[in-house]
């Protein structure tokens, strides 16, 4: 029988990896991601999984060890957070490059300016263009949920590439809600067993990751990016899947709230967007009509279902919870992205970004009552004044 | 499908190929050799000391002719072998040395 249980980000990803039968696990302690290694290692301890449970002597070493498992056929699985994250960075490159469907969990911290506990996307964020596939929950099932959804894109012969499962540190990873965990049955009939084109073997003996010429890199490039184009097809089935056999109602790529008659509107990713949808409530109990556009992948974006949920809107916010010192519009990343996918409209909306949930701040309720007020400001202007706001940081002239 | 890979072009899934003996053919990675070891097979003792050092796997042996053998299109010209040979039986030719001081490539890049 499916059963409840009360569960954190950490413990959901943690269940997430031992109902997708990991074989191979490599951890190294850092906080708030830790959590799901140590769920984990209870859990092979107590016998519930059968897994290979490695000690890597950092984060550069447990990517190259699961990059290894995945190489020799294994599902293999491990995780960071912040500076384990971009510590591990040479090794994210070959990952994609060797077609190697591992999976890392990250639970976001912030990089260190020194020394920063707090959640920041900005650490899975410098990643983004790895050839991973990268996405972020927003509640602990969906942490679960994503876990499975991931192994199962990533492991399609077509793709073969590893995935980030994101989750913001502390606000999902550890605070607890309600998951539902199904039959492993159910999980086997979404997620066959993986099995790897080519794996390491004395019996049928391949090279992996050999050099390659200088001319040899750019068809590379080309085949993997070919693969980015197959990737909506397989996701759409995937999630398709996962709904019917689990009973969900996932948009393969938007969490869309509110936004039949919206028209004012939240980008924002990850856990933040509990808080924003209490806010849509309360703005619209003022007569604001508000609305949440929440994506669930960063990588493939989903640029043609952003233009059109966004399309009807007149002003737009994306909320960054990450950083891109000196970038295009001087503050995040995400309103880079969302204002290419829009330029294409024949009615592009307005579009704003606010910096906000960085080094661990909280998104207040205030906080978004702020960003609305801006946006009316916008809509009533048929003008954007800045590209970027530091919510709590503004001269207010 | 907007891209497309010319078949000349196409490097296999993850650059993941058979594994060789000796050696294969799809990834050459010589071409940045500028000095190769020249073997002077009187004075080898077939003793498997560069067979051990190369750190690429370039020398090997030639059972049926009994002496060793070296990989031109793999060796870096990193001169380990030379380094180590206990018998003084491997010498540096430099690969630059053309006439016109000119290296000339069949493939460009």
């Amino acid at each position: 029988m499916a059963q409840e249980k009360l569960l954190s980000g950490c413990a959901a990803a943690a269940q997430g990896a031992k109902f997708a039968e990991v074989e191979v696990i490599c951890s190294y302690p850092i906080r708030p991601y830790t959590a799901i290694m140590m769920e984990l290692a209870k859990l092979v301890a107590n016998g519930e999984l059968d897994a290979e449970f490695i000690h890597g002597e950092g984060e550069h070493a447990q990517v190259s060890v699961v990059l290894g498992a995945s190489a020799a056929g294994a599902r293999a699985y491990t995780g960071s957070s912040g500076v384990g994250v971009t510590y591990a960075f040479e090794v994210y490159s070959p990952a994609a490059g060797g077609r190697y469907p591992l999976q890392m969990a990250i639970a976001d911290r912030t990089l260190d300016p020194p020394g920063d506990f707090g959640s920041e996307h900005t650490d899975a964020m410098s990643a983004r263009d790895q050839g991973w596939l990268m996405g972020w929950a927003a509640t602990p099932q969906e942490v679960f949920d994503n876990t499975l959804i991931n192994f199962r894109v990533g492991e399609d012969p077509k793709i073969m590439l590893p995935q980030f499962v994101c989750q913001d540190g502390y606000f999902l990873s550890h605070i607890p809600d309600k998951v539902i965990l199904p039959e492993l049955a159910q999980v086997r009939e979404f997620l066959p067993p993986y099995k790897a084109p080519h794996p390491l073997s004395p019996q049928c003996p391949v090279s992996h990751g050999p050099q390659i010429r200088p001319d040899q890199g750019a068809p590379m490039d080309a085949q993997r990016a070919m693969t980015f184009l197959e990737l909506p097809k397989v996701i759409e089935k995937a999630t398709d899947d996962f709904n019917r056999i689990f009973g969900r109602t996932y948009d393969p790529y938007l969490e869309k709230y509110q936004m039949e008659d919206a028209e004012i509107a939240f980008f924002i990713q990850g856990a933040h967007a509990n808080t924003c949808k209490s806010a849509i409530r309360h703005l619209r109990s003022q007569g604001v009509k508000a609305g949440m556009v929440r994506p669930r992948w960063v990588r493939p974006w989903p640029t043609a279902q952003i233009a059109d949920a966004l399309s009807r809107v007149k002003a737009v916010a994306t909320v960054e919870t990450s950083t891109s010192y000196g970038g295009a519009m001087r503050g995040g990343n995400l309103i880079h992205e969302v204002r290419a996918s829009l330029y294409d409209l024949e009615n592009r909306p307005l579009v704003t970004s606010f910096m906000a949930g960085l080094g661990g701040d909280v998104i207040l309720l205030e906080d978004f009552n702020y960003m609305a007020k801006i946006l009316l400001q916008m809509v009533k202007e048929k003008k954007v004044r800045q590209h970027v706001y530091w919510v709590g940081f503004e001269d207010e002239e | 499908m907007p891209i497309k890979v010319p078949k000349d072009r196409e490097v296999p899934f993850g650059a993941i190929t058979p594994a060789p003996i000796k050696q294969q053919e799809l990834f050459i990675t010589s071409n940045w050799r500028i000095v190769r070891p020249v073997i002077d097979h009187e004075k080898c003792t077939r003793c498997f000391t560069c067979y051990i050092a190369c750190p690429d796997s370039c020398w090997s042996f030639n059972e049926k002719e009994e002496k060793m053998e070296w990989n031109w299109k793999f060796c870096k010209g990193c001169q380990i072998c030379i380094n180590e040979c206990p018998a003084d039986a491997l010498t540096a030719a430099p690969e630059l040395d053309f006439e016109d001081g000119v290296v000339r490539l069949e493939k460009p890049f």
